[in-house]
């Protein structure tokens, strides 16, 4: 069986495994996007839509012979909305061992104000 | 009299297992049947095994060869929180490779690099073909 791994012109696009998690300073998104660079990695925050999208480079090069392929070159591509709970200026992302983290930490709550009724 | 059952001869016989079947219990088909998902190639010199492990850092994963068996094993450690959403895989894996080829044990290399695990086995240079010159006598 030969297969050339540059034979694939239009990569897939495909959706990363996510994680969604909160704790006590905020929420946690976390994506599988293994073989993607960081600086390609394109992360937009736009209203309440964050969106992601990476094209992942696992370096398959042609000239090897191929036994086995259970994964190939992907384009990642994933949306989400954020809530409203959610301070967007705040947002922070870091990529380690191919997995994006996204943080979202939560709004400071402005405490109620009180609205004092003089008696007249 | 010639009887001509067709290929269609079996059909009986193929639609009762048909119906069998279905009242068997069928194994779930799960979105990832083994993980870490591998590539595995080879060229004149080398054989390489690609393992996609995202989220396992260096120590976390083990490499053992044996015979001719390159096991791959480790853990994912699940995160800390109230999960809202899980798709991601955790908990400890395990693959064999069997590689049908000797290998130069002493020459393999691993690498890691942005959630790819990347080996690199060497093949022994003891089984390369070599040509055996015929002299005159």
């Amino acid at each position: 069986m030969q297969q050339m791994p540059n034979r694939i012109g239009k990569r897939p696009r495909v959706q990363p495994p996510a994680d969604f998690v909160e704790r006590e300073d905020g929420f946690y998104l976390y994506l599988d996007m293994p073989g993607v660079e960081k600086e390609k990695l394109i992360l937009d925050i736009e209203d309440d839509k964050l969106s992601v999208q990476a094209k992942s480079n696992f370096g398959l090069v042609a000239g090897e012979r191929v036994h086995s392929m259970e994964f190939g070159e992907v384009e990642y591509c994933a949306r989400f909305e954020v809530s409203e709970l959610v301070d967007k200026e705040k947002v922070s992302a870091k990529f380690e061992n191919g997995v994006l983290t996204i943080y979202l930490p939560k709004r400071k709550e402005v405490p109620p104000k009180r609205i004092r009724i003089d008696v007249l | 009299m010639v009887i001509n059952y067709g290929s269609f001869y079996d059909f009986p016989h193929l639609f009762d297992k048909l119906m069998n079947d279905l009242h068997d219990p069928q194994p779930t088909a799960s979105r990832r049947a083994t993980f870490p998902p591998l590539y595995i190639s080879e060229d004149e010199t080398n054989v390489f095994v690609r393992a996609l492990v995202p989220g396992a850092a260096m120590e976390d994963i083990e490499l053992i060869i044996e015979d001719n068996t390159l096991v791959i094993k480790g853990e994912l450690k699940p995160i800390q929180g109230k999960y809202y959403q899980q798709e991601r895989p955790t908990g400890s894996f395990q693959r064999l490779v069997k590689i049908n080829v000797p290998i130069h044990k002493d020459g393999i290399t691993a690498t890691m690099k942005s959630g790819m695990l990347f080996v690199q086995l060497p093949k022994s240079t003891a089984m390369k073909p070599r040509t055996i010159h015929i002299q005159p006598r």
